[in-house]
Formats: structure tokens, sequence, C-alpha cells
């Protein structure tokens, strides 16, 4: 499902690179973390996966297609493909969690009934079932979080990218994060999920690839967060 | 594409930016405005050329009893024999397309016909005071030097005048005119283009946030960019209707009182009015179009 083949990528006006030489392969219906210290490169890792950078060197493949050849005029219809959830949730201040949800789908141009159709189903997926129509100011940093996964979740992604999600949120509300992209999973959805949050990690039992200034240095199914030796 | 999404963009963005758009417009409708006049001046001054060119002639003026040129002092007007040897010295110049005389009566009609409104000049002036003169229509108008320096000077010739030396400085002026409706028009279509530039990267800094999630869910850069490219286009629009306003009244109160005061020899046509607001019109979307493509290139990372 992704595939990297000896990717390195150096921002501009740096001398080290972000990403060094990487090589992994994330197979469909995945779970992974990916772990390691701030600017290890995990986010560098998810926006190249995006297409969002280009790398310097190396191959990179998603969803069967190679990133290199997609031209800039299909980048949008690889990225309706994959569905993205942040650390700041990045939701609509002035649009309440069904109109948040459903503008994901609106500005890819899907039909109203379809929209009217999908957008419930997968409010009560995230566990917001009787929340559509409040506002993000309304909501707590959880059920945020929640909106912004039915957001990315909505169009049925082949992959979900999660960077930190559960960053601003406290450990006990972490957990129903947790549930709620498990099922995620559980529908044959990869996640990839890029975190600094031990006991979550260790807790899931996942796939972890560990980072350290852009190299991998490890890559361990049914991991844990720390050293496994 | 849902036509309803965009539109309501549109509209939000215009409203934030409320005085950017105002700015836009007027500048715009100003702009264009200048543009169209420009246009109009033109096709009024080819117009008029057409139709006075035509019609123009040497009028070389045949000395009177004391007439006050120095070439004329001292004899006592010119006579039969004088006149009948300039006739023939005019019709074998080859420039010369046929040649009538006109006498102090027929003149005199002419100089009524042209002042019907204003007794005063007809009373004050009398047949007698009337020159008499040969009309020299030419073959071509532009071959008038050889035949001015071939008569001015000659026997009984009082004074030529070219009517085309006088309707050049005439439409000389027109063009100045038009030149500086043109240069100000385009001064103005630069500003222009500068305020949607900084509209619509004002706008696209507003709407960051939903920008950012229509890429991340994929939305393809045409939904992306066409609420931004239609503002401009809106406002392109507006100011482009004014403009059209701006022109009918100018064609209207300025170029047809213009015509009035000229006799009306070349009317400003509506078709030339329509084609000119058309012509602006289109420019300005297009500049508009531009301006705001440029900008969204810098500003709107997609």
């Amino acid at each position: 499902m992704i595939h990297f083949d000896n990717v390195t990528k150096v921002y501009a006006n740096q001398n080290r690179p972000a990403l060094d030489h990487v090589s992994v392969d994330v197979d469909k219906g995945e779970f992974v973390f990916l772990v390691g210290p701030s600017g290890s490169g995990k986010s560098t890792f998810l926006r190249l996966i995006l297409k969002e950078e280009r790398p310097n060197s190396g191959a990179i493949h998603v969803a069967g297609k190679d990133l290199a050849r997609l031209s800039n005029f299909k980048v949008p219809h690889l990225r309706r493909r994959i569905g993205c959830v942040f650390q700041d949730f990045r939701l609509l201040p002035n649009k309440n969690v069904y109109e948040n949800v459903a503008f994901a789908l609106e500005v890819i141009g899907k039909p109203r009934r379809f929209i009217r159709k999908v957008v419930p189903e997968v409010v009560e997926l995230v566990g917001l079932e009787g929340k559509a129509h409040r506002m993000p100011d309304e909501l707590s940093g959880g059920e945020q979080q929640r909106v912004a996964m039915a957001r990315a979740f909505v169009n049925r992604p082949m992959i979900l990218l999660a960077d930190e999600p559960t960053g601003n949120i406290d450990p006990a509300t972490s957990i129903g994060i947790m549930k709620v992209l498990d099922r995620i999973n559980r529908t044959g959805t990869t996640v990839v999920m890029a975190t600094h949050d031990a006991a979550i990690v260790d807790s899931m039992r996942k796939r972890v690839v560990e980072l350290e200034d852009g190299k991998i240095v490890r890559d361990q199914s049914r991991g844990v967060y720390g050293q496994a030796y | 594409m849902r036509a309803n999404f965009i539109f309501s963009e549109v509209w939000i963005g215009l409203r934030r930016n409320l005085t950017m758009t105002i700015a836009v417009i007027v500048t715009v409708a100003i702009g264009m405005a200048l543009l169209g006049v420009g246009l109009m001046i033109n096709s009024l001054v080819s117009g008029m050329k057409d139709s006075w060119y035509d019609k123009v002639e040497v009028s070389v003026f045949l000395c009177k009893k004391n007439d006050p040129f120095p070439q004329c002092k001292g004899s006592g007007g010119v006579d039969a024999q004088e006149q009948a040897a300039l006739k023939a010295t005019i019709e074998a110049m080859p420039q010369v397309e046929r040649v009538e005389f006109e006498d102090a009566a027929k003149a005199y009609e002419n100089f009524k016909a042209q002042y019907a409104d204003n007794p005063v000049m007809i009373t004050a002036i009398q047949v007698e005071d009337m020159p008499e003169s040969f009309r020299v229509k030419l073959k071509d108008p532009d071959t008038y030097g050889a035949v001015i320096e071939g008569l001015q000077g000659a026997p009984g010739v009082s004074n030529v005048i070219n009517q085309k030396e006088l309707l050049e400085k005439f439409f000389g002026l027109l063009e100045k005119l038009r030149w500086a409706a043109l240069t100000i028009a385009i001064t103005l279509v630069f500003a222009a283009t500068l305020l949607i530039g900084n509209t619509v990267r004002l706008s696209a800094y507003n709407r960051r946030r939903e920008t950012g999630i229509m890429r991340l869910v994929g939305a393809s850069n045409l939904y992306i960019q066409l609420p931004f490219v239609m503002e401009g286009v809106i406002a392109g629009l507006i100011g482009g209707v004014i403009a059209a306003v701006l022109l009918i009244v100018s064609k209207v109160f300025l170029f047809d009182s213009v015509q009035l005061y000229l006799g009306g020899t070349a009317q400003l046509s509506w078709e030339t009015v329509a084609s000119s607001i058309s012509v602006t019109m289109v420019f300005g979307v297009l500049i508009c179009v531009f301006a705001s493509f440029v900008t969204l290139r810098r500003y709107l990372r997609v």
C-alpha cells in the first residue's frame, strides 16, 4: 500500500537530511506506529506520502502509484484516497459537526443525496451521535478530534495518516481516540500514526517503526515504544 | 462542480474584503471607461478623416480691389485675363482633379448657410466683402504641397489656404486626447491589476483554513481556485458595467455635442459605442482573471 524505496529528503537550506535512505513497506490493512523524537522525520514521512513534498532521491509508491510519475493534476485524486488527522484538529470554526464532515465531500463534488446518507453514518462511527449540530467550540478536545477523524474517513480512504492525533488530548480521552482509529483500521483501512505517546503504543501492540535523525533504527511487528531489548 | 458552493464562497470573499472590492471596481471602471473613450475617439477621428478628406479643397483666393494682402497692393483687383491664366495654370497641374470658380455671390451664400444661426455676422458682411476664389480639388489630398507652392504669390492670387492643414490641427488635438486617455487607461489598468492581486491575496489569507482542508481532502485545483478567480471576475464585471454606463453617458453628453458643433459630418454610431464597451468588458475581465491566477500561483499552494 505504501512503499518507500531508499528515500532521501533534504529540505532547502538544511544540510542534514530529514529522511536518510529510508526503505519501508506498509501492507494493506496494516496499523503502523511511527515513533521517534521531534525532528526525526515522522512528519516528513507523512508529507511525502501525500506528495506535499518531493523526495530528493528514491521512489515512493502509494496505492500502486509511483508518486514521481504522478502529475500535479492527479495529486488531488491521490489525496482523496488518503485521510488525514492532525494534532490541531483543523476544523472550520464557523461550521457545525455535520457541516465540517460534509465539507470534505462537497469540495470533491459528491452529490448532496450521497452526503446526506454517508455523513450521519460516519458521525456515528466516531461516537458523536446526537452531536451533529454542535459547533467545534462547544466540543471537548477529544470530541473535536473525533470530528476530524470522521472528516478524514468519510470518503472511505484506503489510507489514514494521523500526525500525533492524541498530542493535545489527555490520556483517558486518548484511549477513546485510539478505539476509533482501531475501528477504522478494522474496516480494512491502512493506518499510519506518528506519535510520542508511549502508553498508547505499548497498549496497542502494533507494528512500530522508529525513526532517528531521518534513519529507521527499528521496525518490529507487535512492538512497544521504548527499546525492545 | 457545485455552483451554489462556489457562489457562496465568492460572496463571502467579496463581503469580507469590501473596501478592497470597491477599490478594484472603481479602478477597473475608470480604467475601462478611459480605454473605451480612447477607442471611441479613434473611430471618430478615422470616420471624420474619411468624410472630411473627401471634401477638402485647396482654396485659391483672388485679389480684390483694396485688398490688404501685400501682393495685391497697387493692383485694382484681379482682371479677367489674369483669372483665365490662373485657371489654365491650375488645370495644367498634374495633381489637380478639378477646379471650380466661386464668385462673391456664391461665397456669400455659403457664408450665410454656415452662419445661419448668427444674424450679426450675416448683417455685418456684405456680398462685396466676400473674396472670389478657385476651389481646387486634388486627386490625392496629401499632395497639396506642390500645388500651394506653385500658386502662392502668382499674379492675382491673394492667399492660398489648404483646408486639410486646418483639419489636421484639429485632428492632431483629438489624437493627443486619445493618447492621453489611453495612457491614463494603461496606468489604471496596471493599478487595477495590482489591486486585484492584493484582494486575492487577502482573501486567500482569510480562507487559508478552508483551502488547506480542501487541499487535504483532495479537492481539485480548479475547485480551490475558482472562488478566488470568480471574485476577481465579478469585481471586474461590475467595474465593466459602470464603465459601460460612463461610456454611454460620454457618447450622449460629450461626443454628440462635439458632433453638433462640428456640423455632424461623421456621427459616432451606437455600434461603435457597443463595440468599445464589449472590447473594454472583455479586456477588463481578462485582466482580472490574469491577475487572480498570477497571485494564486504565489499565495495559494495547491
